[in-house]
């Protein structure tokens, strides 16, 4: 569950930041920048759970 | 291998291209600007219709109205400025709620309808799913501010 939430989030994030981003002028960049967005909000997200799973909170 | 100058004309013949393209970029009249600001906020990607940007503004519908309903579903609650715990605070309202509170109305009529329709207006915080619905109705509202912004963009003619 908690993953597919954040699977949907970043998904969310990434496609509308992507759009609105004033770096991209075309669809095929808006959409290269957006996949790599989402695989980054992806990978840092995953990255910072496996950092912070053996701290005892 | 190109010389030094037919670099340069390289060079001189792109930034003339790009200033060409740029040149089309011109304000909408003021009142279409307006109009496309505030339809920005109380329906998301309505700013960009009235742009004319009609894919983008399918796609922020889409992706924010369908953030703010999906966070309804889950149990999000929507947030209201509340006073504050103590009596004796220096502020009087409680300022998270604030905070969320000036996300979520982010999202325009996302909020204003189920506001005054009561619906996710009960905290329902032993729902499994209230964190995750929240979250996303916060979403919703922070990337319609963004939107929001990109309209005013397009319509001062300093985007495309």
């Amino acid at each position: 569950m908690h993953v597919l939430m954040m699977i949907l989030y970043a998904a969310i994030a990434a496609t509308v930041l992507a759009a609105v981003d004033p770096r991209t002028d075309t669809t095929p960049q808006r959409l290269r920048h957006g996949l790599k967005m989402f695989g980054a909000f992806l990978g840092i997200g995953l990255l910072l759970s496996w950092i912070l799973f053996p701290i005892p909170w | 291998m190109q010389s030094r100058d037919d670099l340069s004309d390289d060079l001189t013949a792109h930034f003339r291209a790009r200033v060409a393209a740029e040149s089309d970029l011109k304000p909408y009249p003021l009142p279409r600007r307006t109009l496309a600001l505030i339809v920005a906020w109380l329906i998301p990607g309505a700013g960009h219709l009235v742009l004319g940007k009609v894919g983008r503004a399918m796609l922020f519908f889409v992706a924010i109205v369908g953030a703010f309903v999906l966070g309804l579903a889950l149990h999000g609650r929507l947030f209201w400025p509340s006073p504050a715990d103590s009596p004796d605070a220096w502020v009087r309202v409680d300022l998270i709620s604030v905070l969320w509170f000036f996300s979520q109305i982010g999202a325009g009529l996302c909020y204003l309808v189920p506001y005054v329709a009561n619906w996710g207006t009960t905290p329902q915080p032993w729902a499994s799913t209230y964190e995750y619905g929240n979250t996303f109705m916060f979403l919703a509202g922070l990337l319609n501010y963004l939107v929001m912004h990109d309209a005013f963009d397009i319509g001062a003619g300093r985007k495309r």
